[in-house]
């Protein structure tokens, strides 16, 4: 699976938050996304997921844009939001049913995934309890559940590090690990650079709509000059450079 | 301390203008008046009926005037932050409650009236109550809903009982013991007993509130729980932000939708089927109104008017069906699912029609109860049926099309 983002502008009605924002997404990597508040990160995703119309440039996938196969586009895609949503009226189980009747995914199969994954995040004795019960950060291993048992090739995780656990998150990425060997990719967006750090091949840095930086750790050192830097220094670097 | 009463009161009857606009919308209005002319008739119906002094006569008036009174709360209209930011202002709080008891004082009066006008020609005639007498008693239930609105206020300073004596139940028993009273030997007892009650907390209020201490997390919640029934309320005709609907699981139902197959085809009918079961909200609006209307369908003689409730009540059924349809719509995750427009649409109008026609099917019974097997009855529930062809398969299709592919509000 590829992703290919070329020259994306667009934002919200007449506002422009991105301006010609390129990079790619290879096969098998693990890509973090990194940007100050309002650097356009959820914005970035939003487009890749169909959620805003680009003004200009393209997103494909495996060559492929959204306007031409709707359908196929977006059961490569699987999506873990910032805030979780759920649908009140749902079980968890009836959840996870939902989403494989959605994806039209093998019934037994998925199910066999998804009680693995079910029972990595504590869950699997919660099959019946509706969205209301849960806090937080259930929901939100409940939407990683449903997002890991697709068969999609691409996945999207927006900040998925706060309000879990620190089990929760040396879970995820170890599923992260376990599909990027299966040769998915990964993209996800983040503050807690210390953690990405360690698990993405490598970083987009981006700064007022605009890629300002992209490689791995050492490619980003070598651009910025710090040769001893960690991630946190070449942020900070960066968002000196506005003043 | 009365400026900041003033907002609120205009910020909230701001608040309370744009949903009532809202609720009183053609379709209501429609309703409520048919349904009013229904119940007037039958109610005509009834007195003409009664010839001599019923033996509950009295006890149903004093039953209706004890509980009409019970309704309305003090209306506060304090807000969650005030604990934080308003704390230092302790002391001044009573002349904000009283200002707002007065304000709460309007809607249980004009209730009360209204409610009383409406009792007395059953009084007179069912009761053989006199028409003085039964101004007296209204006025009686007045001025106990101003004894009850102060013993709320003095709740709200944590002083809810004397000498170990809870203040409004005491208050209560003594009420209905006076209107009972009232209603059997004079009518003076009760307009009497709850006045010597009101001057005494008139001059004893402050003195007591004082004594207590203002309970500001009892006081905030209350006001959140009325507020939230309010609103409730509205949200059953109107979307209101932030009230959600309560879930139920209602595992009992589960036959109801074990028969859709698990495809991808059926993705939504079984979001959609599990919903409507149980949502609080969508269930309640389908029992009320088809209880309503098996009741006015069981009392109603006349054809033209039998017809309009069975159309009217299956028509408004299916159109706030529809909020269903967009509070789904509005879930980020179901605009990433591979699922067409088209099938989303289809799978809820399937949803609407069984629903329909449960509700159509259990008026057949009402019908023929009341027209028996005429052709009456049988135009009656081809009206029905026609609603429910045009609901489903001309004005949803179309009306849920606009608003997911046009973006429209509908």
């Amino acid at each position: 699976m590829t992703l290919e983002i070329k020259d994306l502008t667009g934002g919200y009605g007449q506002v422009a938050v991105l301006k010609k924002e390129s990079f790619t997404v290879k096969d098998g990597q693990v890509v973090g996304l990194i940007g100050l508040n309002g650097a356009g990160k959820s914005t970035t995703i939003k487009h890749i997921i169909g959620l805003l119309t680009p003004r200009g440039g393209q997103i494909l996938i495996d060559g492929m844009s959204l306007k031409q196969d709707v359908e196929n586009y977006r059961k490569k895609i699987a999506y873990v939001p910032e805030m979780p949503i759920l649908y009140p009226e749902l079980t968890l189980k009836e959840h996870i049913d939902l989403t494989i009747m959605a994806y039209d995914l093998d019934h037994d199969k998925t199910w066999e995934n998804a009680n693995r994954l079910l029972k990595t995040f504590r869950l699997d004795n919660k099959l019946e309890w509706f969205p209301q019960n849960f806090s937080k950060g259930m929901k939100q291993k409940v939407m990683i559940v449903c997002a890991f048992m697709t068969e999609a090739r691409l996945f999207i995780i927006d900040e998925p590090f706060t309000g879990l656990d620190p089990l929760a998150v040396k879970d995820l990425l170890d599923i992260v690990e376990e599909k990027k060997q299966a040769g998915c990719s990964v993209l996800m967006s983040t503050h807690i650079l210390a953690t990405v750090q360690d698990h993405a091949d490598k970083f987009i840095l981006l700064n007022n709509g605009q890629v300002r930086a992209d490689g791995t750790l050492d490619e980003l050192k070598a651009k910025f000059n710090m040769q001893d830097a960690n991630l946190d220094d070449i942020y900070i670097k960066m968002s000196n450079e506005d003043n | 301390m009365n400026n900041l009463w003033r907002d609120r009161l205009r910020r909230h009857q701001l608040d309370q203008f744009k949903y009532l606009r809202l609720i009183f919308n053609d379709t209501f209005v429609l309703a409520f008046i048919v349904l009013l002319g229904a119940l007037g008739f039958w109610y005509s119906n009834l007195l003409d009926t009664i010839n001599s002094e019923l033996w509950f006569g009295k006890i149903v008036v004093v039953a209706i005037l004890f509980i009409t009174v019970q309704a309305g709360h003090l209306a506060t209209l304090m807000e969650s932050p005030d604990s934080t930011f308003l704390l230092v202002r302790e002391k001044q709080f009573y002349k904000y409650f009283q200002s707002a008891e007065n304000y709460s004082r309007i809607l249980p009066i004009l209730l009360i009236a209204v409610v009383t006008f409406l009792l007395s020609p059953f009084a007179f005639q069912g009761a053989h109550i006199s028409a003085l007498s039964i101004v007296l008693l209204g006025l009686s239930a007045v001025i106990f809903k101003m004894v009850l609105l102060d013993i709320e206020l003095l709740g709200l300073y944590g002083q809810h009982s004397i000498a170990n004596i809870n203040i409004k139940f005491a208050s209560e028993l003594i009420y209905l013991v006076v209107l009972l009273l009232s209603a059997y030997i004079s009518a003076y007892i009760a307009p009497v007993v709850v006045l010597i009650c009101w001057i005494v907390l008139m001059n004893r209020g402050q003195k007591w509130a004082s004594e207590g201490q203002l309970q500001w997390q009892k006081a905030i919640s209350d006001e959140n729980q009325r507020m939230f029934r309010v609103k409730r309320f509205y949200n059953l005709f109107t979307d209101v932000p932030g009230v959600t609907s309560k879930i139920k699981r209602r595992k009992w139902l589960d036959f109801l939708f074990n028969s859709i197959k698990l495809n991808h085809k059926n993705t939504y009918l079984f979001m959609f089927a599990r919903g409507v079961v149980r949502n609080n909200e969508y269930m309640g609006l389908f029992l009320r109104l088809t209880i309503v209307q098996i009741i006015l369908l069981c009392l109603i003689d006349n054809f033209y008017v039998a017809l309009i409730v069975e159309m009217l009540f299956i028509y408004l059924v299916g159109f706030q069906l529809k909020p269903y349809f967009k509070e789904v719509m509005q879930n980020l995750m179901q605009r990433l699912y591979p699922v067409s427009d088209k099938s989303k649409i289809a799978d809820f109008t399937k949803i609407s029609n069984v629903m329909l026609l449960v509700q159509w099917f259990v008026n057949i019974f009402a019908v023929v109860y009341k027209f028996g097997l005429s052709s009456n009855s049988l135009l009656i529930n081809l009206g029905g049926l026609l609603v429910i062809v045009f609901l489903n398969y001309l004005y949803l299709p179309h009306q849920l099309k606009k608003y997911l592919v046009n973006g429209e509000n509908i």
